[in-house]
């Protein structure tokens, strides 16, 4: 298959890993995280790790769009699901994610009418199915989602959709980015950049990261091959000294990005003062909302939310895993009180998840040595 | 996925994968595209074209 095959070429896979071990420091410890949950789903399923050298440490980033979403704002989606007339819709990690009493599909299971998406585009579908019914769309997910979510909002409003509305939580993927390197907790050597987010924002919003904080970033696509490309070339600038922004993912990612995407972006949405993440607390200016020009489309404005802040479980320590502080074997709950069938954390739900591609792919425990 | 056909109007594409699986995708953001094109889509939303 085209664009599959010849990057999960075993031989050449084995060839980028001896190249990584020629390139590495002997008694140095390298800490490369890698961003996106699509990498580490990618990492665990294929065993990358295993092909790199045991001074190469991978740590799992905050991009997995379901794992951010804070307690409260599930809370907020089944309060919306339940008002009379409205059918709920959001994609269908979402309805696994736990709020302060229980889920989506648990409310699903009480009587809500909440239906499972693929695309904001099948909930406008329903909408204009069911003309005497409110359908609000739960949009979650970084800037590979927020086009689609915009798009559709500019069709409803184009069809005159008035029974059509957004309760939008994307979120940004640069602030939270300088959360992590302004925090005292983690020190990083590098970053394996967002293959998707990158075809919308491009490499350029990632130029700060070695301007102001001296790490090398490299955008990386999701093969096995991209993977192990992507740290050889993270680690090839520190061996030479250099610190840049590099783009392994060129055949989709443009370095300017997708500008239409990034027009229809800022077109319908605007930024948030600030926003709660699971785990990383408020960040300001990393969630987005509905522009004014759209508000009339904007469930929040329809309806009251309780918008209340809920603490998240004792047991659960996702926000330690998605700062890359511990790892998911680490947690007090992995595996025992929390796996895919009964999570009680986000990280645990989506496969993107860094708690659930460990589990479903049997990395339960792991002790790596320094070499 | 790679284009099958196109709805230039509607802005609209039907895709099949390499499972030969249809779906139609939005192809506001990357037209305009051309039968055989290969296309990242995202929730539907057709993001890049594939070099």
């Amino acid at each position: 298959v085209k664009h599959v095959d010849e990057y999960r070429d075993a031989e050449l896979g084995r060839a980028v890993a001896g190249e990584i071990l020629a390139t590495v420091e002997p008694g140095r410890h390298y800490k490369i995280m890698e961003v996106c949950g699509g990498h580490t789903h990618s990492i665990y399923k294929y065993g990358v790790d295993d092909l790199l050298p045991a001074n190469v440490e991978l740590v799992h980033g905050p991009g997995c769009p379901v794992c951010v979403i804070p307690m409260g704002r599930v809370d907020d989606g089944i309060a919306l699901a339940h008002q009379p007339g409205v059918v709920f819709t959001c994609f269908g990690d979402m309805m696994r994610v736990p709020g302060s009493d229980g889920t989506l599909l648990d409310a699903k299971a009480e009587g809500a009418d909440i239906r499972m998406v693929y695309s904001p585009l099948d909930a406008l579908r329903i909408a204009k199915q069911n003309p005497d019914r409110e359908v609000v769309f739960f949009a979650i997910g970084f800037e590979t989602t927020a086009p689609s979510t915009a798009l559709t909002l500019k069709r409803a409003k184009a069809d005159g959709v008035q029974n059509f509305s957004c309760m939008c939580s994307h979120v940004t993927i640069v602030p939270p980015l300088r959360a992590l390197l302004d925090s005292p907790d983690l020190r990083l050597d590098g970053f394996v950049g967002p293959g998707h987010v990158s075809t919308v924002v491009g490499a350029r919003p990632f130029e700060f990261i070695p301007a102001d904080y001296g790490k090398p970033i490299v955008v990386s696509g999701f093969e096995p091959l991209d993977i192990l490309q992507g740290v050889l070339m993270i680690l090839r600038q520190l061996a030479e000294g250099r610190c840049e922004v590099e783009n392994q993912y060129k055949r989709v990612v443009p370095y300017e990005g997708n500008l239409r995407a990034l027009e229809v972006m800022a077109e319908v949405f605007e930024l948030r003062p600030h926003f709660e993440w699971r785990g990383l607390g408020f960040i300001s200016h990393s969630g987005l909302k509905l522009s004014e020009a759209y508000a009339d489309l904007d469930a929040e404005r329809r309806w009251t939310v309780p918008g209340i802040r809920v603490a998240d479980p004792k047991a659960c320590q996702c926000g330690e895993v998605l700062k890359g502080v511990i790892k998911p074997f680490e947690c007090k709950v992995f595996g025992t009180a929390c796996t895919p069938e009964r999570p009680i954390g986000t990280c645990m739900v989506s496969s993107e998840g860094a708690c659930a591609a460990y589990y479903n792919y049997g990395r339960f425990a792991r002790e790596r040595e320094v070499v | 996925v790679r284009v099958v056909r196109i709805d230039e109007e509607r802005e609209l594409a039907l895709c099949e994968d390499d499972q030969g699986e249809r779906t139609t995708v939005e192809i506001a953001l990357v037209s305009p595209v051309e039968p055989g094109d290969r296309l990242l889509v995202h929730a539907g939303t057709a993001l890049t074209r594939a070099a």
